[in-house]
C-alpha cells in the first residue's frame, strides 16, 4: 500500500502512536484519501491474498483463555503429580475412609483408603460418582432469595445479615417457632453445634430424617470367620450400608476354598446380590420372613418345634428352615443371623436374641459402641409425622432444611409438600436446587464432601476426618458453616471447630498421646481408632443385655408357638390387591440424590442388567396370574395412592410380592435426572409416592392393574423373556457350564483340577511364531468366587478411564461403551434359578484375534504382553470388534464427548483423568489394563532405581473391588500375587480352547451346598421340568 | 436374403449347423445401425428422462446421506455391538458380487473362445464397473474416520507407519482397486474401436471431438487391430485371476476371523461361485428389458439368455451345495460354536431371512431346469431379480447373523436397520443406475466391432 509516510506504517506501531497521521489513520479503519495513487494491480492481489490468509487464519483462532502461574507455588505441589489426600464420605449411616486423587489441585479419582476398617481400600460405585457429583454442572451455584419479583441472587454476605438478624430474634423468644431438619449423621462438630443450638434456642424443634437409615446404631458383624450365615431379606454384600466391609469379610471365607469355606442362606422376597451369592436360596414375600426369626428362635430352642413346622410349611420352604437350623445349631458360636438394616427397628431384638442363643453375640456380633448422639438435643428431636403435623399446624415459622430432600424423598402420608407451605420462613442448604429448594425463600448451596471439612465418628468408636481438596467450585458452604452462623459461631473457622471437637475427644487420653501429633497423624491418615476403653454399649442395647436376654425370649417363644397365625404359611394363592410391596434402594442413585450422576445411571443393575429407569419386578408366577407382560407399564395402587411403572419379570423373585426401586422419577434433580425446569423428563418413576410411614420397607394390600402399554427398557443384557428361541437357549445351556465355571465345595475337594477338565479340545498349536515376551508380563485373575457383582468395578472403570456415558437411547441399540461389564447369567430352575456374574475385561490375549486383522495396526502387541491400542491411528474399521471372541471392544459410534463443547458443561472436563486420552468419534477403544498406572509406577520405579514391587500397581477395578476379587500383576514374577493366582487349581482361561491365550483368567466359583438341602432340592428341582439355562 | 435370415429360433441346436449368434438377418451395416441408434437419438427419449430424473434424485440422496454420515458419524446406522458390520459391508459384498459378471464374460469366456459373449460383455463389463464403485463406497465411508481411510494404503510418510499385510481387509484394498482398474482397462480398451465407429458417423462438432478423443485415433488399420487384439489377450489373461481373486480375497475377510459362521476354508468357492451366480442374475435383470426397449433382439437372442440362464443354474447349484457343505462341516467338526451358528442361521430369529435366502438362491433357480423358464424373459426376469434378492440376504445372513451372536451370549444382540441403512442401500442402486442411464445414452451398448466378428460373412452364407 502506497502511504504518505510508508516506512513508519511499516514499523513498530508504539514508534507511531504519537503521530497525528497514525492516530486519524487508526480512527477510519479503512483509510479511503490515500489508498488509489500508485496503487499496482499486483499489490492489490498480494493484500487481497493476505487479507485472505489473515481472516481465515482469524476465525480459526480457539478461544483464548488465561492461564497463569501460581504466583507463589505451594508447598510441595509439582504440577502435573497425583498426590492423595485422606478424606471420608458418610452415606447411609455409615462413613467410608476415602482416598482421593487430585492433579493439580482438582480431585480426579476416588479410592478406599486401605486403613480404615470400612473401607479397607475398597469403595463401592456411590463414592466413585463422587467425583463426577462434585462436577455436576447442574449443581446450585448461587444463593437464591425468593422475592415478590421472583429469584434473587444474594451474596453470603447478603445472606449472612438476613440470618443474624432473623435469627437474633428467635434468641429472644428461645427459638419458638424455630426447627431444623437434617439427615441423620455422625459429624462430631455438627453435633457440638446441634448442642450449642439447643441452648441457644432451647424450645427450638430438631428433625433427623433420612429415607433409609431407620437406626443409626445397626450391630456390627464379622463374617470374616462365619461358618454359616443366615441373612432375612438382608443384602449384606449390596445395598446394606456396610456392604464394602462386609463383602471383604465375606470373600476372605471363601478365598481358599477349603476349610474356611463359608455357607450362606438367603431368604429374600427380591432377587439380591447376596441371593446371588447364596448357597441356598429361598424366595419368600418379606412379610413372611419378617416372622422367620422368631420362627429359627424357637427351633433352635425346641426341637419339637421344627416338627410342628413340617405340618404348616411347604416341603421346601421346611427344609431349607430345617437345614438352617441344623447348621446354625452345630455352628454355634461361628454363625450369625442377619435382618436387613430397614427391619432392625420391628426385629433387632429377635435377631439378638438369636444370635444370643447362638452364642455369636460378643463374638462375631458385636453391639458395644461409641454414642454419637447429643444428649443435650435429645429433648428437642422430635421424628418427621410429629414434626409435619408441627409445620402444618403453623407452629414452625422458620425451618432449616440441612441437606436433606424431604419434598421428595418423605413418607407419602405425611404431604411434605403441603406442610412446606405452611412455613413461612425456610432456608435450603443443597447440592442441587431440588425439590425441596422449590419450597424454600432462601436457598444456599452446599459445599461438595471434598469441598468441606467435617469429622465423622462411628458407633465403634472409628473417628475419621473428612478434609476439603479444594476451594467450594460454587463458593457452597457446609452444614457446620451454617449452623456455625446461626448459633453465632460464625468467627470459628470448621477447622478450628473440628480440631477442638478432636481434643475433646481424646481428652481422657491427654496425657499418654501428644493431641497436636495425633491430630496431624490423623489428618494424614484419614482415620484414628478410639481404644475400646472408649467405647461403651449403646444405650438401648445395654439395657436390652442387662435385662437378660434368655428370660425376655423364653416368654416370647412360648407366645409364639401359642399363636399358630404368626407361623409363615405358604403363598399359593397370588390374589391381586393383596399382594405384598417391597421397596428398596436402587443399586444406582441410591435415595435418588444420585440421579444426576451419568455414570451411576448408566451403571447396569446387578440382577435387572437395567439402567436409567426402575422398574416393578413380578416373579413369573404372579406376572402370570395378574396378566402382566414384561416391559408393559402396570398400575400399582397401594393405600389409596397409585403409581404407574414399567413391570419387570425376574425369575426368583417371591411369588406374590412386587419390588420397586426408589431414588428414580427427580423433577428437580438437574439436566440428567430430570428436571421440570429445563424440560427433562425424569428417569424412571417416582415410587415414594407409594411409601407410607407404616410401610417403608414393605406392606401388603398392593393391586396391580396391567395398563398395555409398553415402555422399552434400556437393558445390558438381553432379557430371558425376549427373543426367547429354543436355538438361543441351547446356545447358553451349552455355554454357561464353560464360560463360568464352578463347583460345589465337596466336588472340588474331589477333583481340585476339575475347572481344567471342563473343555475339551485337541493340544493348541500356533500357526505362526507367537510374541516373544521381554520383562513383565502383566496378567490380572478374577475369583468368581470372591466376586459379588456389585458394579463398583464397572464405575471405577468409568472414572478413571474417561469412558463416555451415552444415554438410555444408545443402551437400547447396545453401544454401551463400559469397558469392564459384568456378565450375569441365569442358572438351573427357571423358577428360581441361580444368578452367577463374572466380570469381563479386555482379556489381553497373547494371541490376539483383534490385532491380526487391523488394516492399519492400531492394535498392537506391547512387549510386556498387553494389547495395545492406538487412538491416534485407528481408523474405525471395527474388524478387531467383530473377531474380538469376548466382544470387549467399544466403538464410538457418535462423539460422545460434545456435551464438553457446551460453556456449562467446561466444569465437567475437571473430571477427566489426564492420564487418559479422551477418545474421539469413529475410534475403537476397550481395557487397557489401567496402563498409564502400570506407566506411572515404572516410571517411578525407575527413578527410584529399583523394580516394581507385587502390588504396586492396580489396575481401577481391582482397588475399587470390596471383595478384592480382583487380583493385578506381573507373571513373570513367580511370586507375585497374580502367578500365586493363576497357579491356584481352579483357575482357567475363558475360551482358551480358540487358542488366544488370554492373559486374564478366572478362578472357578466354589459354592459350599448344604448336602442334604441340595439333595432335596434336586428332587425338588425335577419336578419344576428340569434344568434350564437363562441369560 | 440369405438363410440366415430364415432362422428366428436359434435355440434349437442342430449338429449340422452351429447355431447362428445374430439373428433376423442382420448383416454388418445393419448391427452399426441398431447399435449406434440409441447414443445417435437427436432426441433423448421421455423415458429416459423420467428414468434418469429419478434414479438421479436418489443418487444425490446418497450423496448427502454420505455427507450426513460424516458429519454425524457411524450410528446413524443400526450397527452395534456385536453386529460392527451389518448394511455397510452387506452392501459391499453384494456389489462387488455383482460386479463378478462383467469381467467373467469378457475374460473367461474370451479365453474358452465362447464367441456368444460378444453381444453382451459390453453391456455386463459396464455393469461391473457400476457395480464396484458402488461397492467401493461402502467400505469407504464405512470406517469410524473416514478422513483418515487413505492409513489403509501403503504409501511412504513421516510417521513411518505402514498397514498391517496380515490384515485381510488391507488385500481387499488391493484386491478391489486392481479389480476395478483392471475392469476399467479392459471395458476402455474393447470399447475404442466402437468410440471410433460413433466418432466416424459423428454429426456434430462436440460428439466428434469427444468420441474422437477417446477413440484414440482408431483407423482400423490391420497394425493396430493387430496390437489391439494382442492387448485384448492379455488383459483378458490378466483379469481371468482376478475374477476368482477378488471375491476370494473379500470372502478372507470373513474366513480368516475366529467368528463361528465366518471361519470357514469353504469360503473363498462359495464367494466366487456366489458372485457368478449374482452377477448373471444381474445382467440378465438389466439386459431383458433393455434389449426389447432397445430393440436389440436380433444382437441379444434368447439363446444369449438361455446360456447365461445356465450359469446361473449350475452357479446357483453350487451355492446351494455350499449351504448344505456349511452345515455339514459345522456338524462334522464337532465344534458346538459352529453348530451353534449353523442352527441359529436356520432356527434364529433371523430364521425367516435365511430361509427366503434359501429359496430365491437355491430353489427357484431350479426352475432354469425347464427350458420355457430359461427362454421366456418375463419369466426368467422373474427368477433373476429372486436370485439377486436372495443375493443380498446371503450376505446379510453371513455378515449379521453370524455376529448377533457369537461366543459369549451375555453379548448377544439383534440388529435392525436404521432409515438411513435402508436409505443407503436404495441410494447406491440410485447411483448404479445413474451411471447406467448415462453409459447406455452416450455409449455403444453392444461391442458392435466383436459382434461382426462372430457373424457370419456374406460370402460365408
Amino acid at each position: 500500500m502506497s502511504h504518505t509516510n510508508p516506512p513508519q506504517y511499516w514499523r513498530s506501531l508504539g514508534e507511531l502512536a504519537d503521530t497525528p497521521e497514525f492516530r486519524a489513520h487508526l480512527e477510519a479503519e479503512f483509510p479511503t484519501k490515500d489508498s488509489p495513487e500508485g496503487f499496482s494491480r499486483r499489490r492489490m492481489l498480494q493484500l487481497m491474498g493476505a487479507s485472505m490468509v489473515l481472516a481465515t487464519a482469524g476465525s480459526c483462532r480457539w478461544k483464548e483463555r488465561e492461564e497463569l502461574p501460581f504466583n507463589k507455588r505451594p508447598e510441595n505441589r509439582t504440577p502435573g503429580k497425583f498426590e492423595r489426600y485422606a478424606t471420608a464420605m458418610e452415606l447411609g449411616g455409615t462413613v467410608l475412609g476415602l482416598l482421593v486423587t487430585c492433579v493439580d489441585g482438582r480431585p480426579i479419582k476416588v479410592e478406599g483408603n486401605p486403613k480404615h476398617p470400612n473401607s479397607l481400600g475398597a469403595t463401592n460405585a456411590y463414592a466413585q460418582a463422587a467425583i463426577l457429583e462434585l462436577y455436576d454442572p447442574d449443581r446450585s451455584r448461587h444463593i437464591i432469595e425468593k422475592t415478590p419479583q421472583g429469584d434473587q441472587v444474594r451474596s453470603w454476605e447478603q445472606f449472612s445479615e438476613f440470618a443474624k438478624k432473623h435469627f437474633e430474634e428467635y434468641r429472644k423468644n428461645g427459638g419458638e417457632g424455630l426447627a431444623i431438619l437434617s439427615e441423620k449423621n455422625h459429624s462430631r462438630t455438627e453435633c457440638e453445634l446441634e448442642g450449642k443450638f439447643a441452648i441457644a434456642f432451647p424450645k427450638a424443634k430438631i428433625c433427623k430424617y433420612h429415607p433409609f437409615v431407620i437406626d443409626e446404631d445397626l450391630p456390627q458383624y464379622d463374617f470374616s470367620n462365619a461358618k454359616i450365615i443366615v441373612c432375612l431379606d438382608a443384602d449384606i454384600l449390596g445395598l446394606h450400608p456396610n456392604s464394602v466391609k462386609y463383602a471383604r469379610q465375606f470373600a476372605k471365607t471363601r478365598a481358599a476354598a477349603g476349610e474356611r469355606s463359608s455357607r450362606l442362606y438367603v431368604i429374600e422376597s427380591n432377587y439380591s446380590i447376596t441371593g446371588a451369592m447364596a448357597d441356598h436360596r429361598l424366595a419368600l414375600p418379606s412379610t413372611e420372613i419378617a416372622k422367620l426369626p422368631r420362627v429359627l428362635c424357637k427351633a433352635i430352642e425346641n426341637d419339637h418345634s421344627l416338627i410342628d413346622l413340617e405340618k404348616r410349611l411347604p416341603i421346601a420352604t421346611f427344609q431349607f428352615i430345617k437345614a438352617i437350623v441344623t447348621d446354625l445349631k452345630s455352628n454355634r458360636r461361628k454363625s450369625i443371623v442377619v435382618v436387613g438394616s430397614e427391619c432392625m427397628e420391628e426385629l433387632g431384638n429377635d435377631i439378638l436374641f438369636l444370635n444370643s442363643a447362638l452364642d455369636n453375640l460378643g463374638r462375631l456380633v458385636q453391639i458395644r459402641g461409641y454414642v454419637a448422639s447429643n444428649p443435650s438435643t435429645a429433648k428437642q428431636e422430635i421424628d418427621l409425622g410429629e414434626f409435619v403435623n408441627l409445620m402444618k399446624r403453623g407452629d414452625i415459622k422458620t425451618l432449616l432444611v440441612q441437606g436433606c430432600n424431604p419434598a421428595y424423598d418423605s413418607p407419602a402420608e405425611l404431604e411434605f409438600t403441603k406442610a412446606f407451605k405452611q412455613v413461612s420462613n425456610i432456608v435450603h442448604l443443597g447440592l442441587y436446587r431440588n425439590e425441596t429448594s422449590a419450597f424454600s425463600h432462601w436457598h444456599v448451596p452446599q459445599s461438595h464432601v471434598f469441598e468441606s471439612w467435617n469429622d465423622l465418628l462411628m458407633s465403634e468408636g472409628c473417628y475419621s476426618v473428612q478434609q476439603p481438596m479444594l476451594e467450594p467450585l460454587y463458593g457452597g458452604k457446609s452444614r457446620i458453616e451454617l449452623l456455625s452462623l446461626i448459633v453465632g459461631d460464625e468467627n470459628h473457622s470448621p477447622l478450628d471447630m473440628l480440631r477442638a471437637s478432636f481434643k475433646k475427644l481424646v481428652s481422657s487420653r491427654q496425657k499418654e498421646i501428644d493431641v497436636e501429633k495425633t491430630w496431624r497423624e490423623t489428618l494424614h491418615e484419614g482415620i484414628h481408632i478410639l481404644p475400646n476403653s472408649d467405647l461403651m454399649a449403646v444405650p438401648g442395647m445395654s439395657d436390652f443385655i442387662s435385662k437378660g436376654l434368655a428370660e425376655e425370649y423364653s416368654e416370647t417363644s412360648t407366645e409364639v408357638s401359642s399363636n399358630d397365625k404368626n407361623a409363615p404359611v405358604p403363598v399359593q394363592s397370588i390374589s391381586n390387591g393383596q399382594l405384598e410391596i417391597t421397596f428398596r434402594p436402587s443399586p444406582a442413585v441410591y435415595d435418588g440424590r444420585f440421579a444426576n450422576l451419568s455414570w451411576l445411571q448408566e451403571m447396569p443393575d446387578p440382577i435387572t442388567r437395567l439402567t436409567w429407569d426402575n422398574v416393578a419386578i413380578f416373579s413369573p408366577a404372579t406376572a402370570e396370574k395378574l396378566g402382566v407382560k414384561h416391559e408393559e407399564i402396570v398400575k400399582l395402587k397401594f393405600k389409596g395412592r397409585e403409581i404407574e411403572i414399567p413391570a419387570y419379570i425376574l425369575p426368583g423373585q417371591a411369588d406374590g410380592s412386587v419390588a420397586v426401586t426408589l431414588g428414580y422419577g427427580r423433577t428437580a434433580a438437574g439436566k440428567v435426572g430430570g428436571s421440570e425446569k429445563d424440560g427433562v423428563a425424569p428417569v424412571g418413576v417416582n415410587t415414594y409416592k407409594l411409601r407410607t410411614s407404616d410401610a417403608m420397607w414393605f406392606g401388603t394390600g398392593l393391586t396391580v392393574e396391567p395398563t398395555g402399554r409398553m415402555h422399552q427398557l434400556a437393558s445390558v443384557a438381553e432379557h430371558f423373556a425376549i427373543n426367547r428361541d429354543r436355538i438361543g437357549e441351547h446356545g447358553r445351556q451349552e455355554r454357561l457350564g464353560e464360560l463360568v465355571r464352578e463347583a460345589t465345595l465337596a466336588e472340588y475337594q474331589k477333583d481340585p483340577d476339575f475347572a481344567k477338565k471342563i473343555d475339551h479340545h485337541p493340544p493348541l498349536e500356533s500357526l505362526w511364531e507367537e510374541h516373544k515376551n521381554e520383562g513383565h508380563r502383566w496378567g490380572l485373575t478374577v475369583d468368581l468366587s470372591k466376586c459379588v457383582g456389585c458394579g463398583a468395578c464397572v464405575v471405577a472403570c468409568m472414572a478413571e478411564n474417561n469412558v463416555p456415558v451415552v444415554g438410555k437411547e444408545r443402551i437400547f441399540k447396545n453401544r454401551e461403551m463400559h469397558w469392564l461389564r459384568i456378565d450375569r447369567y441365569f442358572r438351573g430352575d427357571a423358577q428360581n434359578p441361580q444368578i452367577v456374574f463374572q466380570p469381563v475385561m479386555c482379556q489381553q490375549c497373547e494371541m490376539a484375534p483383534c490385532e491380526g486383522v487391523c488394516p492399519v495396526g492400531a492394535t498392537a502387541h506391547s512387549k510386556e504382553g498387553l494389547n495395545d491400542m492406538v487412538y491416534n491411528r485407528c481408523v474405525g474399521t471395527r474388524y478387531c470388534a467383530n473377531n474380538c471372541p469376548y466382544k470387549v471392544r467399544r466403538f464410538n459410534f457418535f462423539n460422545y464427548h460434545k456435551q464438553y463443547e457446551d460453556p456449562a458443561n467446561e466444569v465437567l472436563k475437571m473430571a477427566s483423568n489426564p492420564e487418559v486420552t479422551v477418545r474421539m468419534r469413529g475410534v475403537m477403544e476397550k481395557c487397557t489394563y489401567c496402563v498409564q498406572r502400570i506407566q506411572a509406577a515404572k516410571i517411578e520405579a525407575k527413578n527410584e532405581k529399583r523394580e516394581i514391587r507385587d502390588g504396586e500397581i492396580r489396575t481401577a477395578c481391582q482397588q475399587v473391588c470390596p471383595a478384592g476379587a480382583i487380583i493385578f500383576g506381573d507373571l513373570s514374577d513367580k511370586n507375585s500375587a497374580v502367578s500365586r493366582s493363576l497357579a491356584d487349581d481352579r483357575s482357567y482361561q475363558m475360551l482358551g480352547e480358540l487358542n488366544t491365550k488370554p492373559r486374564t483368567a478366572y478362578l472357578a466359583r466354589i459354592r459350599n451346598p448344604n448336602p442334604e438341602l441340595e439333595k432335596a432340592e434336586k428332587i425338588e428341582g425335577n419336578h419344576h421340568g428340569g434344568t434350564e439355562g437363562t441369560e | 436374403m440369405s438363410t440366415a435370415t430364415e432362422i428366428i429360433d436359434n435355440l434349437t441346436d442342430d449338429p449340422r449347423r452351429r447355431a447362428p449368434l445374430v439373428i433376423g438377418g442382420e448383416d454388418f451395416a445393419s448391427v452399426t445401425e441398431t447399435v449406434c441408434r440409441v447414443p445417435e437419438a437427436k432426441k433423448t427419449p421421455l423415458l429416459w428422462y423420467a428414468a434418469f430424473a429419478l434414479s438421479g434424485s436418489i443418487a444425490l440422496y446418497f450423496v448427502a446421506l454420505i455427507g450426513y454420515l460424516v458429519f454425524t458419524g457411524i450410528g446413524v446406522w443400526g450397527n452395534n455391538s456385536p453386529v460392527f458390520w451389518a448394511f455397510d459391508i452387506t452392501n459391499f459384498v453384494f456389489w462387488i458380487g455383482i460386479g463378478h459378471a462383467g469381467t467373467l464374460i469378457s475374460a473367461i469366456l474370451f479365453l474358452f473362445r465362447q464367441k456368444w459373449r460378444t453381444s453382451i460383455n459390453r453391456f455386463s463389463e459396464a455393469m461391473t464397473i457400476f457395480a464396484v464403485i458402488c461397492a467401493l463406497i461402502f467400505p469407504g465411508i464405512h470406517v469410524g474416520r473416514i478422513w483418515l481411510a487413505y492409513w489403509l494404503s501403503p504409501y511412504p510418510n513421516q510417521m513411518s507407519v505402514w498397514p498391517n499385510f496380515r490384515s485381510p481387509l488391507l488385500w481387499d484394498v488391493f484386491a478391489v482397486s486392481t479389480y476395478f482398474t483392471v475392469s476399467l482397462m479392459f471395458w476402455y480398451l474393447g470399447m475404442i474401436p466402437d468410440l471410433a465407429t460413433l466418432r466416424d458417423r459423428a454429426t456434430t462438432k462436440l460428439r466428434y471431438f469427444l468420441y474422437g478423443t477417446f477413440a484414440l485415433g482408431w483407423r482400423g488399420s490391420a497394425r493396430q487391430w493387430h496390437v489391439y487384439e494382442r492387448a485384448y489377450l492379455l488383459l483378458a489373461g490378466l483379469s481371468t485371476p482376478l475374477v476368482v481373486s477378488v471375491h476370494s480375497v473379500v470372502s478372507t475377510d470373513f474366513a480368516v476371523a475366529q467368528l463361528p459362521g465366518w471361519h470357514s476354508t469353504i469360503l473363498p468357492p462359495y464367494f466366487v461361485a456366489g458372485a457368478i451366480f449374482s452377477g448373471f442374475a444381474m445382467v440378465v435383470t438389466l439386459l431383458v428389458p433393455a434389449r426389447k426397449i432397445f430393440g436389440l433382439e436380433n444382437l441379444v437372442t434368447v439363446r444369449h439368455l438361455d446360456n447365461m440362464n445356465k450359469i446361473i443354474l449350475a452357479t446357483g447349484s453350487m451355492v446351494g451345495y455350499a449351504y448344505f457343505i456349511e452345515f455339514f462341516m459345522a456338524w462334522y467338526s464337532g465344534n458346538p460354536y459352529e453348530w451353534f451358528a449353523a442352527m441359529n442361521r436356520a432356527a434364529g430369529p433371523y430364521a425367516p431371512l435365511y430361509w427366503l435366502m434359501v429359496f430365491c438362491n437355491v430353489l427357484v433357480p431350479q426352475l432354469f431346469w425347464f427350458k420355457k423358464w430359461r427362454t421366456t424373459p418375463a419369466l426368467m426376469l422373474i427368477v433373476a431379480v429372486l436370485v439377486n434378492v436372495g443375493m443380498w440376504l446371503e450376505r446379510f445372513v453371513i455378515i449379521v447373523v453370524s455376529l448377533s451372536r457369537d461366543f459369549l451370549p451375555s453379548s448377544w444382540s439383534m440388529y435392525y436397520p436404521t432409515w438411513v441403512d435402508i436409505s443407503m442401500l436404495i441410494g447406491s442402486f440410485g447411483l448404479f443406475f445413474t451411471f447406467f442411464l448415462l453409459f447406455v445414452r452416450f455409449l455403444p451398448m453392444v461391442a458392435m466391432a466383436e459382434v461382426k466378428g462372430v457373424m457370419k460373412k456374406k460370402d460365408e452364407v
